[in-house]
């Protein structure tokens, strides 16, 4: 019996030869983009899902209240960790976490490595095993390396014993290599390619009292009965005791306090929740839009994939009625009916899937290239993770084909066996089901052209600073920084093409070594609280950069007090809330006065996602510098830059030149962006063509159905625009709704969205006609060919039937 | 004269064979005439009418209808001749069913150049004249069949061709009903308009003023 089923079923679907194409085609690129997008989605939601005690473990992080409301943050001071070990109840175990990156030498060659800096605990808390399986210890003096780094550096894995030369505040340190870790999954979001021991860090006697200075994060695995509300309620007088300076001036400069009644609070977040916490400003937020973004697409893709096969059931059901209702008189029960049809849709499911995992496998390099995921097949090949999908592709297939064969199994025998079929139900099933896919089409179209006027936007804001001709890249050899940019400063002089040439500790944008970094300073000015960005720069910063002075003047070698001497933006000069900002004087904790010498207009030197901070430039000439900005003349930009490279190698034999335009650095900021732009773009094309491929069958049953009234209408002298006009009005009339029903939904998505950035487009309503008036359009163009056919046919043809 | 056909030949290749639909037609039509088209099925009657009403091609021979050739005619002028000169009457009336009987009515005005109060006027003209006043509101589904006729009649008429054309009008009827539907068209014929009707019945035949016989798509005398 089942053998028969399929091979009627087979031979239904070789006989209905376009259908059947439409449905596995639509289908197949439906199930490949959902697997990879559900792959995506399902890698980044097990980001640290990998620790054993991921359900005791978490990241201690601040909200401080400020007169603006509430800030949050993980940067912790050196002594907090063993100060709440020792004072606070319910810690099993605790580890401090400072990144950094050193350079490792061997030989003449030079290794930059990500490094963190932890206590011993670190390893019993989170699962690094070692290559045997093993747990990790650390010692002083000692350095666990990765596998990895291993290969790197010493070409093999057994190196236990061995040393590696660290450079530390530019002096060579030794350490002993103590074991070696096996790689870890790539969804870490704690990163690193070696550990060493925390106090083994530099400055770590110079920080270990001090309670004001933030540079690393803090983990803590709770004991088992202690609950988190419950810890970090003991914290309470603990806060009360260390943070009390920060909260008296917290109090002084008009902050309000938080719902408790307090001004500083610690807390903790999950280990899970690590890396989709945002901090900043308000609490702490966790946002996993991006995931539930990937699986909602792949959600509406399959959907609008379902709709079609749903339709294209329906309409193959008029076809078939004789043959159903032959089948009934001869004694077929509804049951097997329902089997035999539901047996088809079985099969083209089957073969979509197998179809669409090919695709996927075959798409998979450029996907992961284009939307920078790591995630592939591997990570799927767990068992409740195929059972869940095998379980969603019956239940999908069941919805999807079985709808169209209980309607049809249920049919009344006579009415099937004249071939009629009430349809005036399954038109209104069918419309509701366009409307949907109209919907997403509309919705996703109106995205994509929001997503990336604002894209063009910020990459076209100017900036306030030159981004086209300076090229800019770390300092990252072993020279002193402030000497490096010297040197490169003589090296190209007299060239016509090099303008000029500075350095500062911060990039602008984002450069090619990807790390990007705060440093924000806070000091008390004529009794109330200021904070700053600080940027350390050398001579010509402003100059380099066409920076423009408000007022006073730049940074000048003929005054050698320039060196205690700051150049503050607008934004700072308002906070200091001075008559004349640019005759202020600054007194930073150090008790050295620091005199403002100028005011500089505003620039974004941070992603236009916020506003313009307040900034100070300092001048310090044994502060170091962490990258270089050199200004090319216009028209050579490409000669200029392999100019600097060769220089930059001549100076630093043994480093990397990672140099980039600004212009190209500010892009990279939008990467986040770039990447959603392209997925909902990706997903707007794919729902667009399975919606055509839908109503191009739509259009094939509505002339089938209405074969009649077009030939009557022809026949009393309807023309053939009339007819096009009247079948195709029914579609447009559906478009008309989606329109109606999408664009409020998706305007109120899109501002949510745009809410985010400072610097963002109006959100016109252009946009959602634009974007209707396209769907409107792409769903003629689809229905064209048949209704126009349609139109055109010899009415006689149509009305012989009888 | 109405129309004339001269030497007109269909056909269909079928398995690398030509077979004849229509061969070597001569027709004239004058106005005023009532001209029954006979013959067993499959001899080509349908096939005809279609060629006279502009619905079919056909591959050979000429077709002057009103003084023009319709056989160098661009498909628009052709339709745009039998939109205005000739209305058709079916076996199976091919009313539409979510239409009402006026707005059946209606339906040819509204590809031709008539105001709504134009339209109107004549659908009343219609209805009143087919005694169907009564029953505008209702669906064909509503009516019986001889009424369903006399709707598609009344719709054919409505734009006053000069050429009825009916494809075995009371084929789907009784005989009552059959002989009202003929009786109607023997009065229409008197008030002036030419018919040209299909019917297997040799009693409807006898209603027109002349027989066509067709065999195998050949003109036959007798």
């Amino acid at each position: 019996m089942i053998k028969n089923y399929f091979r009627t079923a087979w031979r239904n679907l070789v006989k209905n030869r376009t259908f059947t194409l439409l449905n596995i085609l639509g289908l197949s690129v439906a199930f490949g983009v959902s697997i990879l997008l559900g792959m995506a989605a399902y890698y980044d939601l097990s980001y640290d899902r990998f620790h054993d005690k991921k359900e005791s473990l978490f990241q201690v992080y601040k909200v401080q209240q400020t007169p603006n409301g509430s800030e949050s943050g993980t940067s912790s001071p050196v002594p907090l960790a063993e100060a709440l070990r020792a004072e606070v109840p319910g810690i099993e175990k605790i580890s401090r976490h400072l990144s950094d990156v050193l350079v490792a030498t061997k030989g003449e060659k030079q290794f930059s490595l990500d490094a963190v800096w932890v206590d011993p605990d670190f390893f019993d808390m989170f699962s690094f095993p070692l290559l045997n399986g093993d747990q990790a210890v650390l010692r002083q003096n000692e350095v666990v390396i990765t596998e990895g780094t291993a290969r790197k550096f010493f070409g093999r894995t057994d190196v236990e014993g061995e040393t590696m030369d660290l450079l530390l505040k530019g002096r060579s340190t030794p350490f002993t290599v103590s074991s070696v870790l096996r790689s870890f999954p790539s969804n870490s979001s704690l990163e690193f390619e070696m550990a060493l021991y925390f106090t083994d860090f530099p400055d770590y006697l110079a920080l270990r009292d001090k309670w004001d200075s933030q540079n690393h994060e803090v983990y803590i695995e709770l004991e088992k009965q202690v609950s988190v509300a419950q810890f970090e309620k003991s914290t309470l007088p603990f806060v009360q005791q260390h943070y009390k300076g920060t909260m008296e001036s917290s109090i002084r400069d008009g902050a309000l306090p938080n719902e408790d009644g307090t001004y500083f609070q610690l807390g903790l977040l999950p280990v899970e929740d690590a890396h989709f916490a945002n901090y900043g400003e308000g609490p702490v937020r966790v946002v996993r839009t991006y995931p539930y973004l990937l699986l909602g697409i792949a959600f509406l893709i399959m959907l609008i994939a379902c709709v079609n096969f749903i339709n294209m059931g329906i309409a193959n059901s008029v076809k078939r009625l004789r043959e159903i209702g032959m089948r009934k008189t001869l004694g077929a029960p509804k049951k097997q009916l329902f089997f035999q049809l539901w047996s088809e849709s079985l099969l083209v499911f089957f073969m979509s899937l197998c179809l669409g995992t090919l695709l996927g496998y075959l798409l998979l390099e450029p996907f992961q290239d284009t939307f920078r995921t790591a995630a592939s097949f591997k990570d799927l090949g767990h068992a409740q993770v195929l059972f869940g999908a095998a379980i969603t592709v019956v239940l999908i297939s069941f919805i999807a084909g079985g709808y169209p064969a209980i309607i049809m199994s249920r049919l009344d025998t006579l009415q099937a066996l004249k071939g009629k079929l009430e349809v005036a139900k399954g038109n209104r099933l069918r419309n509701a089901l366009i409307v949907v896919q109209f919907c997403i089409a509309i919705a996703l179209i109106s995205s994509t052209l929001v997503l990336q006027q604002q894209l063009r936007f910020m990459a076209n804001k100017d900036l306030g600073y030159n981004k086209e001709q300076v090229i800019a890249f770390p300092i990252n050899g072993k020279r002193d920084s402030r000497q490096a940019v010297q040197l490169l400063r003589e090296e190209l002089a007299g060239n016509p093409d090099i303008i000029s040439v500075t350095g500062a500790d911060n990039i602008l944008g984002r450069g090619t070594d990807g790390s990007a970094y705060t440093s924000v300073l806070g000091f008390d000015y004529k009794g109330h609280s200021v904070k700053t960005n600080m940027l350390v720069v050398d001579y010509d910063y402003v100059e380099t950069l066409d920076l423009q002075m408000v007022s006073g003047r730049s940074f000048d070698r003929r005054y050698a007090t320039d060196s205690l001497g700051v150049i503050i933006n607008e934004t700072m000069a308002k906070s200091l809330d001075e008559a004349d900002p640019s005759s202020a004087t600054l007194m930073l904790d150090e008790g050295v006065p620091y005199r403002v010498l100028g005011v500089v207009r505003d620039y974004n030197f941070q992603k236009l996602d916020r506003a313009i901070g307040p900034l100070t430039l300092f001048m310090k000439s044994d502060w170091d510098l962490y990258y270089a900005y050199v200004k090319v003349a216009p028209g050579t930009l490409a000669d200029s830059y392999d100019r600097i490279k060769d220089t930059w190698a001549a100076i630093e034999p043994n480093a990397e030149f990672m140099g980039s335009f600004l212009d190209e650095n500010v892009d990279r900021t939008f990467q986040e962006e770039k990447r959603m732009a392209t997925m909902i773009g990706a997903g707007a094309l794919i729902a667009i063509v399975l919606s055509c491929v839908g109503l191009f069958a739509m259009s094939l049953l509505m002339v089938s159905q209405r074969q009649k009234e077009i030939g009557i209408r022809k026949i009393v002298g309807a023309s053939i625009g009339s007819i096009t006009f009247m079948l195709a009005k029914d579609f447009l009339k559906l478009v008309a709704i989606s329109f109606v029903i999408a664009s409020p939904l998706a305007w109120w998505f899109l501002s949510d969205w745009l809410e985010g950035y400072t610097y963002r487009i109006e959100l016109g309503l252009w946009f959602f006609f634009a974007a209707g008036f396209l769907a409107a359009v792409i769903a003629m163009v689809s229905i064209a060919s048949r209704t126009i056919r349609a139109a055109l046919q010899n009415p006689t043809k149509s009305l012989r039937t009888e | 004269m109405l129309l004339q056909l001269n030497n007109i030949f269909k056909w269909v290749n079928s398995g690398g064979q030509r077979v004849f639909l229509l061969k070597d037609i001569n027709l004239e039509v004058t106005e005023g005439e009532f001209i029954s088209i006979m013959g067993p099925s499959g001899s080509g009657k349908s096939t005809l009418l279609n060629v006279i009403g502009m619905l079919d091609t056909f591959d050979e021979g000429e077709y002057q209808f009103l003084d023009k050739s319709v056989h160098t005619l661009k498909e628009k002028h052709r339709s745009n001749l039998y939109k205005e000169y000739i209305g058709f009457v079916f076996q199976s009336y091919h009313l539409l069913d979510e239409l009402t009987v006026k707005e059946n009515l209606e339906m040819p005005l509204l590809y031709k150049k008539y105001s709504s109060s134009e339209r109107k006027a004549m659908v009343a003209d219609m209805l009143d004249r087919f005694n169907i006043v009564g029953k505008k509101d209702l669906f064909p589904a509503q009516l019986s069949g001889g009424q369903q006729q006399l709707v598609g009649v009344a719709r054919a008429l409505i734009g006053n061709p000069k050429l009825l054309l009916a494809d075995e009008p009371t084929g789907n009827l009784n005989s009552k009903q059959s002989e009202e539907i003929m009786d109607l068209f023997k009065q229409l014929n008197k008030e002036g308009v030419t018919i040209l009707q299909v019917t297997h019945s040799e009693k409807n035949a006898a209603y027109g003023t002349k027989i066509v016989n067709l065999l195998d798509g050949r003109k036959v005398d007798g």
